[in-house]
């Protein structure tokens, strides 16, 4: 079933067109993995699907819901790119946790205030908070934080910070949750405990989408491998496509590189 | 700073010269209606000054009191910063400067003034110690004199050619002498008369030469008909004594003058 | 020495009248100028260029003239120019337009102080707070305030103890502040006359409360310290 539909997706800065058409789509439950060099746009075209930049260009489908359409992009309302935005998760590479929050408090906040507007959906605030913590708590057992959950950021380490990061995006049920690069800002001894949570959700088929220079990490745990250049998809296709039998002459140069470290 | 606050004043004044006009209303009239005077003054001993109960009194303040109630309205007190008494007069912060101040040509151009009701000098005040040098004008030519900025003082100590330091007031003169940042002052008879020499703040201080003779009067708004009415109710308290016997109470009655 | 000990019960009576009009104005000052100045900081890092202009235009304008022209041009303009003298000429109307001259002084100091403060949040933060579905008002007062707030207090410490001492300047405009009052007894008042040592004295008032003023905002500021 598909869940995500990109069509077309253009964003210029200046005058350097940094995404110059992307399409691709992605079925429920799959894992899209995004590789490339820096300065190829897949940073951006995270960005223009959590609505951080608007496309140019092209459209954004999600559950046959068309969230952006960039010849309608005027009439898009605060409060719809809002709505927009909460079907999407996206996980920092530098983590841009709160710092005055717990790591439960983080975890909370986004809910919590969503809640506050809708009036508790009718529960009584009390009763809620408690549901919401209890759900906090399940996700922190989840990434194995529980025992730090009430420490503050710069308590915890980088690993940690960004294992926070991403229960705090999944509090919201996100329909697609994408990670920029998650593991690069890490010492590399504590990027294994966040690629562990990452495949652990993998294996739940939670629909994800990860930039990344993992490349063994983006074999492993993708259902689907994109490599971007340029601004453009030059190749995509399962992952042992991708990895064992490139087609084209750039993907194979970028692998080359890579393998060769 | 002081210079430019002087500007300003100049300023305000061409300003009220060329507002002046934009009242309908008479001086006495709009007075009447809020029924209040307000007095601008500054402290200054005999003429206004608050007793130990925080009440104004005064030569100046009583007579002002007397004058307000025959317009029939109160008087108000309102300390003012003598620097600024042209500004507070025409943008209607206070009716009138009451406050033994010397009618000099900067004065009576730009107010509306009463007859003089007050003679006065400017005193050179010396230590008390040294005072016996300094008996006339030529024995104090070389003295660094602190005088109070745009005041009678000032003027007659640069018709003099005298070294000066301007001040704030005649207060802060006094205090430049008493603290030897400036050889001499140069302040009012009446006010020397009351706050320096024996059983005042200022014992060790005294005065010495009189510097010229001056006079007293009140000021109102340019135009203002307050002046005329104020000439007729001193013409008729001196008339009846009354003006006399509050002159002996402050002890100024030898510098009062006849209306 | 005798004559202080005699005079000191009257002096610091009227020195204490004094000191609560100066303290009345820091304080409407700090009320009224805390609020102000972030709103003209958000006016100065808008996004709408003539409200951006104009509200870089005003603070320069107010952060480029002495405070005292201020005073004087508040309180004596609408008499003079406008000949509508809405302050009056007694205490309160005094007081009223000191406090509006303070007030918008001060609030421009504090909304540049503001600026830094807001632009110096990673906009990583704001980014946070938006994929998580937040307004910009929830992110505001949720997220940057508080590490805003962490930021600009040291410096606005300074500003406030720079403000106990520059309430003085409303002299100016005769406000009977607590320098203004030990003057008095200089001049004459309440029967002591050509006394300086009043004068001085203020100083331990301004001393004593700035002190006062530092330990509490020490004290913000170890608050501040439980994060990062």
């Amino acid at each position: 079933m598909k869940i995500l539909e990109v069509n077309n997706i253009r964003k210029t800065f200046g005058n350097v067109e940094v995404l110059k058409g992307i399409d691709f789509s992605l079925d429920k439950g799959q894992v899209l993995s995004i590789i490339g060099s820096s300065g190829s746009g897949k940073t951006t075209l995270l960005r223009c699907l959590n609505f951080l930049e608007t496309p140019d260009a092209g459209e954004i489908i999600v559950n046959d819901e068309v969230l952006f359409d960039a010849a309608k992009s005027h009439i898009t309302s605060e409060s719809q790119i809002r709505k927009n935005r909460l079907h999407f998760g996206l996980v920092f590479q530098s983590f841009n946790l709160f710092p005055q929050y717990t790591a439960l408090e983080n975890i909370m906040l986004a809910p919590r205030l969503l809640a506050a507007e809708n009036n508790y959906n009718g529960k009584s605030k009390s009763e809620f908070l408690t549901q919401l913590e209890s759900q906090a708590n399940e996700i922190l057992a989840q990434i194995g934080l529980s025992e730090r959950k009430n420490n503050y950021p710069y308590q915890l380490s980088g690993g940690q910070c960004q294992r926070v990061a991403i229960a705090r995006a999944l509090i919201l049920k996100p329909d697609i949750l994408c990670f920029d690069e998650p593991t690069s800002a890490l010492d590399p001894e504590l990027t294994g405990e966040v690629l562990k949570v990452i495949r652990g959700l993998s294996e739940q088929k939670t629909t994800m989408i990860i930039v990344t220079h993992e490349m063994e990490f983006a074999r492993d745990v993708a259902s689907k491998v994109i490599f971007m250049s340029d601004g453009e998809i030059c190749e995509q296709g399962s992952p042992s496509e991708i990895f064992e039998n490139p087609k084209e002459e750039r993907t194979r140069r970028f692998l080359l590189r890579y393998s060769g470290k | 700073m002081k210079k430019f606050v002087s500007k300003l004043v100049l300023f305000a004044m061409v300003l009220a010269l060329v507002c002046s006009c934009a009242y309908a209303e008479t001086d006495s009239e709009y007075v009447k209606a809020k029924g209040t005077l307000v007095v601008g003054i500054t402290v200054f001993q005999p003429m206004d000054y608050k007793n130990e109960a925080g009440e104004w009194l005064g030569f100046d303040a009583d007579l002002a009191k007397a004058f307000a109630e025959s317009l029939g309205v109160k008087a108000e007190f309102q300390e003012i910063e003598w620097n600024n008494k042209i500004l507070e007069l025409n943008g209607r912060n206070i009716d009138c400067v009451w406050n033994g101040m010397t009618l000099t040509s900067e004065v009576l151009a730009s107010m509306a003034c009463s007859k003089a009701y007050c003679n006065n000098a400017q005193v050179v005040i010396v230590p008390a110690n040294v005072a016996e040098k300094f008996q006339s004008v030529e024995s104090v030519k070389g003295l660094n004199f602190a005088v109070e900025h745009g005041s009678a003082g000032m003027e007659v100590a640069q018709a003099n050619g005298f070294k000066t330091t301007n001040v704030q007031d005649q207060a802060t003169a006094l205090m430049e002498v008493a603290s030897g940042t400036a050889d001499a002052a140069i302040i009012d008879s009446l006010m020397a008369a009351a706050m320096v020499g024996k059983g005042t703040g200022y014992e060790n201080l005294t005065y010495t030469v009189a510097l010229n003779s001056e006079e007293y009067g009140v000021g109102f708004r340019k135009d203002s008909d307050l002046a005329d009415k104020l000439n007729a109710f001193f013409d008729a308290k001196y008339n009846d004594g009354s003006i006399q016997k509050l002159a002996e109470t402050y002890k100024i009655q030898a510098a009062l003058i006849k209306q | 020495m005798e004559l202080i000990i005699k005079q000191m019960p009257v002096v610091i009576n009227a020195l204490n009248a004094g000191f609560v009009q100066t303290l009345k104005l820091f304080s409407i000052t700090l009320l009224g100028a805390f609020p102000l100045g972030l709103l003209i900081a958000f006016g100065s890092i808008s996004k709408i260029t003539p409200i951006s202009v104009i509200t870089r235009l005003f603070i320069w304008i107010i952060r480029g003239t002495p405070l005292m022209i201020q005073l004087l041009i508040v309180y004596y303009f609408p008499g003079l120019v406008l000949h509508n003298p809405i302050w009056g000429g007694g205490e309160s109307g005094r007081f009223t337009a000191a406090a509006i001259a303070f007030v918008v002084n001060y609030a421009c100091y504090f909304s540049e102080i503001y600026r830094g403060g807001i632009l110096s949040v990673p906009v990583g933060q704001q980014e946070a707070g938006l994929v998580l579905g937040m307004t910009k008002r929830q992110i505001f007062f949720h997220v940057t305030l508080l590490q805003m707030i962490k930021r600009i207090v040291p410096p606005i410490s300074n500003e406030i103890i720079t403000l106990v001492k520059d309430t003085a300047l409303a002299r100016i405009i005769a406000l009977q502040e607590i320098i203004w009052a030990g003057q008095a007894f200089m001049k004459g008042s309440h029967g002591i006359s050509g006394a300086i040592w009043p004068l001085f004295f203020t100083a331990f008032y301004y001393l004593i409360f700035n002190g006062i003023v530092t330990l509490a905002l020490t004290k913000l500021e170890d608050k501040m310290n439980y994060f990062r």
